[in-house]
């Protein structure tokens, strides 16, 4: 079966858009192609796109989350964000502070996951006893719903009776307060870490195995180390997939929700991991204040759109990424 | 010789690392069922007992008879098949449409699918919030169905289109010369080329359904409406937090998810290939 998912959006072949024969057809080709596209269109304009054009209008507004409080106010909204001084240390929170500890999580995660998702493809990439079964156990986490992650992990690092806690005193490195104010980005991190790197794996690994050997038993020939054949081969050829993936990580980790308000919830240390989503849902759902919270959410729309228009570009010059 | 010694180091440093891997991977799981199947006595230690002889499941029982908990898995469930069956079908009409028919716009609507690929939950669940409540569709499973199926589709749909472009149209056009009708021919025919696609589309969404916290979180607050996520959640946030039942209970939502998974694996790295990196 297909390794690499053509993902070509302007050159689909010519062959198979040669009209089919079709007995006894009375409805023209072309309106099947709008009627069978209708309802996932119709799902995704109304429940995605109508949703974020409204979160727009929305931005303008003062509302209330629940009253039917809605004025009109304008950029008022975005003045707030912008002109906002909390700064990471400070006892306030904010915009710009939620941006800071957002790109701390979003960077830090991405790069880990990287680094142990690549590792992990190079490692399922060699022949070795027992291959198939770690290439099921390397996608375990992905498989672990996130509020069992969440829960799961406050009991490994649990600060009374946590196994880790436990072996990193024995290993004499002392016991680590994974949920006080100083460590607990670190843990989310880690955490994220553990849960998204088979994101990498997938990623990565389809495109590892479709690199000729030939290439390698070359480069052995001509005394190359494992090292030199990683970085003159294998990353050349992963170059653009890597880039993708690390695009695509990135942006997903700066949305991601769930993961971190699972760990530290609101309030208490969970105000030292107020990342821009949380801070948005704290503003929407919390604060009540669904026109400050849309424009928050319009600020990741248009990281989102830039991310988007940097990946459609390397996109259309590989086709199989 | 040496070069031989030098080879076997390198073997094992190898394997060596490959169990690492796998304890790292393995071992939170590992340690979630020891725990729920020990007693009390032996979780709340501060030098952890591995492996309680005293081997009981009282943590399962009280799970199910204590707490709403079997009303969380079976909304679950009913939420995640329904969005999965939703999305297969609506997922699998548009992409053939859109593989196999020439029309205005196609390549927009397929451009605007990987646009919308890249969204995140936290982007549109306060207008969607709103948007369900002026539809009445707050706490109710209609409401979180509509929410993982159109969430999963634009993936689901680039996913099998993908698919259907590797599968030749010859291979349609000669079922239909053996008198098959066109929807026959693609049932009977192109459905199962592409079956390790839907299966990872069905994956896919099912995962998004069962895992999502968020969608769940806005749009239900009806104890008897919630999900496993947001149920288990709440329970942990309940009292004084019960490690073996709540490790009984991550036991019971993840061990169902590994068994299938493991099971349909190898449908699912050729089906995911490169552009499965959503989450």
């Amino acid at each position: 079966m297909a390794t690499t998912v053509s993902t070509d959006v302007s050159n689909v072949p010519t062959k198979q858009e040669a009209p089919l024969p079709m007995r006894g057809r009375r409805i023209p080709e072309h309106y099947w192609g709008y009627f069978l596209l209708a309802p996932a269109v119709a799902l995704v304009l109304a429940l995605i796109l109508y949703p974020v054009i409204y979160s727009g209008w929305l931005s303008f507004h003062f509302k209330h989350a629940y009253l039917p409080l809605e004025t009109f106010v304008g950029w008022d909204n975005y003045r707030d964000l912008w002109s906002d001084t909390a700064w990471p240390f400070s006892a306030a929170d904010g915009f710009w502070r939620s941006l800071y500890l957002g790109a701390i999580y979003g960077f830090g995660s991405t790069i880990l996951q990287i680094i142990l998702g690549l590792s992990a493809a190079l490692m399922l990439n060699e022949s070795f006893f027992g291959k198939a079964l770690m290439r099921g156990v390397a996608l375990f986490p992905y498989m672990v719903p996130t509020v069992v992650v969440a829960i799961l992990m406050k009991w490994i690092l649990n600060d009374a009776y946590g196994i880790l806690p436990y072996i990193t005193d024995n290993l004499g490195i002392g016991r680590i307060l994974w949920f006080g104010s100083d460590w607990v980005m670190v843990t989310v991190i880690l955490v994220s870490t553990w849960t998204f790197f088979p994101f990498v794996v997938i990623g990565t690994l389809a495109r590892l195995q479709t690199i000729d050997p030939e290439l390698y038993s070359a480069a052995k020939v001509d005394g190359a180390g494992i090292l030199r054949r990683f970085w003159h081969i294998t990353l050349p050829q992963l170059a653009n997939v890597l880039f993708v993936v690390i695009l695509l990580r990135t942006m997903f980790m700066f949305t991601k929700f769930d993961v971190i308000w699972l760990i530290t919830g609101n309030g208490g240390i969970g105000f030292y991991t107020k990342t821009l989503p949380i801070h948005t849902y704290t503003k929407t759902f919390l604060e009540l204040q669904v026109g400050a919270g849309a424009a928050l959410s319009m600020m990741m729309f248009l990281m989102l759109v830039v991310i988007t228009l940097i990946y459609f570009k390397v996109y259309k010059r590989d086709e199989h990424i | 010789m040496n070069a031989r010694l030098k080879q076997i180091i390198g073997r094992i440093s190898f394997y060596i690392g490959v169990a690492a891997f796998a304890l790292f991977c393995g071992f939170p799981m590992i340690w979630m069922v020891l725990t729920s199947i020990k007693p009390d006595r032996d979780i709340l230690t501060s030098t952890p007992v591995f492996w309680s002889w005293d081997v009981h499941l009282d943590h399962y029982r009280n799970l199910f008879d204590q707490t709403d908990f079997l009303i969380y898995f079976v909304n679950s469930i009913t939420v995640a098949a329904s969005a999965t069956s939703l999305t297969i079908v609506i997922a699998t009409l548009a992409a053939y449409g859109i593989t196999r028919f020439r029309f205005i716009g196609r390549e927009y609507i397929a451009a605007g699918m990987l646009f919308t690929y890249m969204f995140a939950p936290i982007l549109i669940v306060v207008p969607f919030y709103i948007l369900m409540k002026n539809y009445g569709l707050i706490n109710t499973k209609l409401g979180l169905v509509l929410a993982y199926t159109t969430f999963s589709l634009p993936f689901s749909m680039w996913l099998l289109r993908s698919f259907f472009q590797s599968i030749p149209l010859d291979l349609e056009e000669a079922a239909m010369t053996d008198g098959a009708s066109r929807p026959q021919a693609v049932i009977r025919v192109i459905v199962p080329l592409a079956f390790p696609g839907v299966i990872a589309v069905s994956i896919f969404t099912f995962i998004v359904a069962w895992n999502d916290y968020l969608f769940a979180r806005v749009l239900v607050s009806d104890n008897l409406m919630k999900t496993l996520p947001i149920g288990m959640n709440d329970l942990y946030n309940a009292t004084i937090t019960d490690w073996g039942m709540m490790m009984a209970g991550g036991v019971v939502v993840t061990v169902p998810a590994l068994v299938f998974f493991i099971m349909i694996q190898r449908y699912l790295i050729s089906g995911w290939g490169a552009g499965a990196i959503k989450g």
